[in-house]
């Protein structure tokens, strides 16, 4: 049986890693008693994958894995299992029962949307934001990416699908974006908010939360539609 | 500290799940009495590693009128941030800051964490000295073996907790308690607190030097201060409170596995091995229990390993069944077991076999010397046909890694015995090559790992001089020419100044504790961590206090000598160590007491041990 999951990943537990979800998924696995398939060989794992990485630091929503069982268990049976084991932080907010030629989560997802939250105490550097967000995703954003083959310049303006200024109190603003998050690769929000940086010359923290991962077609993931 | 603040600081440090706490079955205690900080004065990923300190968290959070809380160094990184906005150490529980606890506990692994200690009082604006501080301050404690020798630290601590911390620390937290409700004084707190077995108060001792400098005795300042304080000792093992339900962390860490302490203390009597005598008698925890244990730990943990844990697992009476049974139990759960201080003699090929079929794990030898009669001197009760038999079965069974474990520096150690190391190598690869090429895994890897020898308090070495860095350096040169052209072969060692530190601080007095502080002060900390290791600022430490670290690690010291760790009482008698360290130099070795007494507990304490 395959299970298809949406979980959550709160406050206190955003500075966990991608390697530290997937084990401590394993491990719940394991506490909860799921009947998850392993694989053959050496070092037999069991066969979970998730829909793609969050961001060190980034909470969300909308986090998707896709595990193997041996036999057949109630989705509902599944969630509450799970929630009743995760660590404070972690939630199952969705299961289902997925056919087995379903294509991977990955080739599923379309697009993300997340909130960004930036908070400053220079008051005043908000204030321009929302009047020059259509100037600035009127061209290109070009920034720069680290790569193994050293520093290149890219402009990942064609990612961004869609971004708005949601409200801008005294020192705290939110931002909405939906950017491209597919099998080739998505919309990296830490040069976005480097770039942000350059453009408004803010000092500003900011918090990033996804909130949903679109397919392009709404299968399993929810459909994506265009703003 | 304010959560949101540390929000903000970890998107700026690496690994910021060391400071995160929330991991599960984290205790949650809004409030209790007394509030403890156990404190490891090294990083998350190796304090959370520590058995010891699980036990004293499970054992102190059970009582509802105790709150214990963790907190570890902060790494450099970490503290740098911490001190730009004069924050301070904070437990991960509930982030209170550290200097508002009512005690503070450190874990004492390895000297070489001692300067973190003042980096983790720094941070928290608490003061060094004892002395120095007022009833506002936190009582700070410390115990494990480090705590054997006390002295160099004696002066930043308030009390000193020596031996198995069980029921040590309830009878501590029984009297600190009584004593608060009282409305009692730090001094009168104190004094009770002497009358508990296993607890030092170092302020009622002085260190007494001849005018050369030489340590000549510890003066009793408090007549009522007993003359020697004698080491806690956990009578029963299987009874005891072991480590709860334990906490699993986020991050990786390095012992991530559940720990199944089979039994404490050892019988082989290696002299080198501090650990082998100050752990002293074997106690057993049965085979019923053990079951139990790791079916309990790995149903609460969701872990996937279970280590079998002790100073030679392979010497559990029962191990033929254990190994066996734990297998049986876990097969279908895919939860794999390790045995990581295997001795080579106790190796079955069939519990070899059983292992491989969950999953492979490493295999580590430790024949400590190249030769026959360095093993003797040492009492490493193992021969090279042990050895080549054990990997013999391991290479036939589809291993084609093993890692040896040598020392380099061990007393009356000649050039003969350092090429002795690269021969064994040479056999060791010989018996993979013996092996059918079709019957072995492919791709041999030896993995020849060499420390350096350091003297501990309370072994017979305790006498010995170290090899100087420099000799040090030399050795390692000579055994890595004698290792070139070994198929298979890489060789690892250890830096030799962090054990030359080492040494020094092993057998030192309290006139370190201003060494550590002008070392401090000049910027040590994470000293263990070669990347860290300033070396300068111990080499002008040295020279500010006016002493002589080669007076310290590499001076043969007399047996008729006062020890600063002679009103320390380890059970084990000093006459006991002088008779092996007299064998040791005519190459005499000492049978393992399972085999029979030895004595080593002299006639006080004979009915300590139930090994016959």
């Amino acid at each position: 049986m395959r299970i298809i999951a949406k979980f959550s990943k709160g406050k206190e537990v955003r500075f966990t890693s991608h390697l530290d979800v997937q084990r401590l998924f394993q491990r719940a696995f394991r506490r909860a008693q799921i009947p998850v398939a392993y694989s053959e060989g050496f070092n037999p794992h069991s066969i979970v994958s998730f829909a793609t990485a969050l961001s060190l630091g980034y909470t969300s929503d909308s986090e998707w894995f896709d595990v193997k069982l041996t036999k057949y268990m109630n989705p509902a049976e599944f969630m509450n299992r799970m929630n009743e084991t995760l660590p404070k932080g972690f939630a199952v907010t969705e299961a289902y029962d997925a056919p087995e030629k379903l294509p991977s989560l990955t080739s599923l997802m379309y697009a993300a949307r997340y909130i960004v939250m930036m908070r400053t105490d220079d008051a005043d550097v908000f204030k321009t934001l929302s009047s020059s967000m259509e100037e600035y995703l009127g061209g290109s954003i070009n920034v720069i990416k680290r790569t193994k083959g050293g520093d290149k310049e890219i402009d990942i303006r064609p990612m961004i699908y869609s971004m708005r200024v949601i409200s801008v109190a005294e020192n705290t603003a939110l931002i909405e974006v939906i950017g491209q998050l597919n099998v080739s690769g998505g919309l990296n929000m830490e040069l976005l908010l480097k770039s942000f940086e350059g453009k408004w010359g803010h000092n500003a923290v900011t918090d990033v939360h996804r909130c949903a991962i679109y397919s392009e077609h709404g299968v399993v993931l929810p459909k994506f539609k265009q703003q | 500290m304010d959560i949101d603040l540390l929000g903000d600081i970890l998107k700026l440090v690496e690994k910021p799940a060391r400071y995160m706490g929330g991991e599960l079955n984290m205790t949650e205690k809004t409030d209790g009495e007394v509030k403890f900080a156990l404190c490891f004065p090294d990083v998350y990923e190796i304090g959370m590693s520590h058995l010891g300190s699980r036990i004293i968290y499970n054992v102190l959070n059970k009582r509802t009128d105790t709150v214990c809380e963790r907190a570890f160094a902060p790494w450099v990184d970490m503290e740098k941030e911490l001190r730009s906005r004069n924050l301070p150490v904070f437990s991960l529980e509930t982030k209170r800051n550290l200097n508002e606890f009512d005690i503070i506990g450190f874990s004492l692994l390895y000297e070489m964490c001692y300067s973190n200690i003042l980096m983790m009082f720094d941070l928290s604006h608490i003061p060094f000295r004892a002395a120095d501080r007022d009833e506002s301050m936190p009582l700070i404690i410390c115990g494990g073996p480090c705590a054997c020798n006390p002295e160099p630290i004696a002066e930043f601590m308030d009390a000193v907790l020596i031996g198995d911390g069980e029921e040590l620390i309830s009878d501590f937290m029984d009297t600190y308690i009584a004593m608060k409700r009282k409305g009692s004084s730090k001094q009168e707190l104190l004094t009770e607190l002497s009358k508990i077995e296993g607890v030092y108060i170092p302020s009622y001792y002085e260190a007494e030097y001849s005018e050369k400098g030489d340590f000549i005795g510890m003066k009793k300042l408090v007549s009522d201060a007993p003359d020697t304080v004698k080491r806690r000792i956990l009578k029963n093992l299987d009874t005891a409170d072991y480590i709860g339900k334990p906490i699993v962390p986020y991050m990786a860490i390095v012992h991530d596995r559940v720990a199944l302490e089979l039994f404490r203390g050892c019988t082989r009597g290696c002299r080198f091995c501090q650990a082998g005598f100050i752990y002293r008698p074997i106690r057993e925890r049965r085979l019923g229990t053990l079951m139990n244990m790791a079916k309990e730990l790995t149903d609460c943990t969701g872990y996937d390993e279970v280590s079998l844990f002790s100073l030679s697992s392979g010497d559990y009476s029962a191990i033929h069944e254990l190994v066996p049974g734990i297998m049986d139990e876990f097969e279908d759960k895919h939860v794999s077991v390790s045995l990581p201080s295997l001795r080579i003699d106790s190796f079955l090929k069939d519990d070899l076999e059983k292992i491989q079929t969950v999953r492979k794990t490493g295999l580590t030898f430790a024949p400590e010397a190249g030769t026959q009669r360095l093993r003797d001197v040492i009492n490493k009760g193992v021969s090279e046909d042990d050895l080549l038999r054990s990997v013999t079965d391991a290479f036939q069974s589809g291993w084609s890694g093993v890692k040896l474990y040598f020392m380099l520096g061990l007393p009356t150690e000649t050039d003969e015995d350092l090429l002795g190391i690269a021969e064994l190598a040479r056999k060791v690869a010989g018996a993979y090559y013996s092996v059918p090429k079709e019957k072995r895994a492919k791709g041999l890897r030896i993995t020849v790992s060499v420390s350096s020898f350091v003297p501990k308090p309370f072994t017979p070495f305790q006498w010995e001089p170290q090899d100087t860095a420099e000799r040090i350096m030399e050795k390692q040169r000579l055994l890595k020419d004698a290792l070139k052209g070994i198929r298979g072969v890489d060789f690892a060692y250890h830096a030799p100044y962090t054990s030359a530190l080492e040494a020094v601080f092993a057998r030192g007095d309290r006139r370190l504790a201003g060494v550590l502080e002008s070392a401090y002060s000049l910027g040590a900390r994470f000293d263990s961590w070669d990347e860290h290791f300033k070396r300068e600022a111990y080499d002008s430490a040295f020279e500010e206090n006016g002493l002589n670290p080669h007076c310290f690690a590499n001076r043969r010291r007399d047996v008729n000598e006062p020890l600063p760790w002679d009103h320390i009482d380890m059970v084990v008698e000093k006459e006991y160590l002088i008779k092996e360290y007299e064998k040791a130099m005519r190459c005499a070795v000492t049978k393992d007491c399972r085999k029979g007494c030895n004595g080593c507990f002299g006639e006080r304490y004979a009915d300590y041990c139930k090994v016959q």
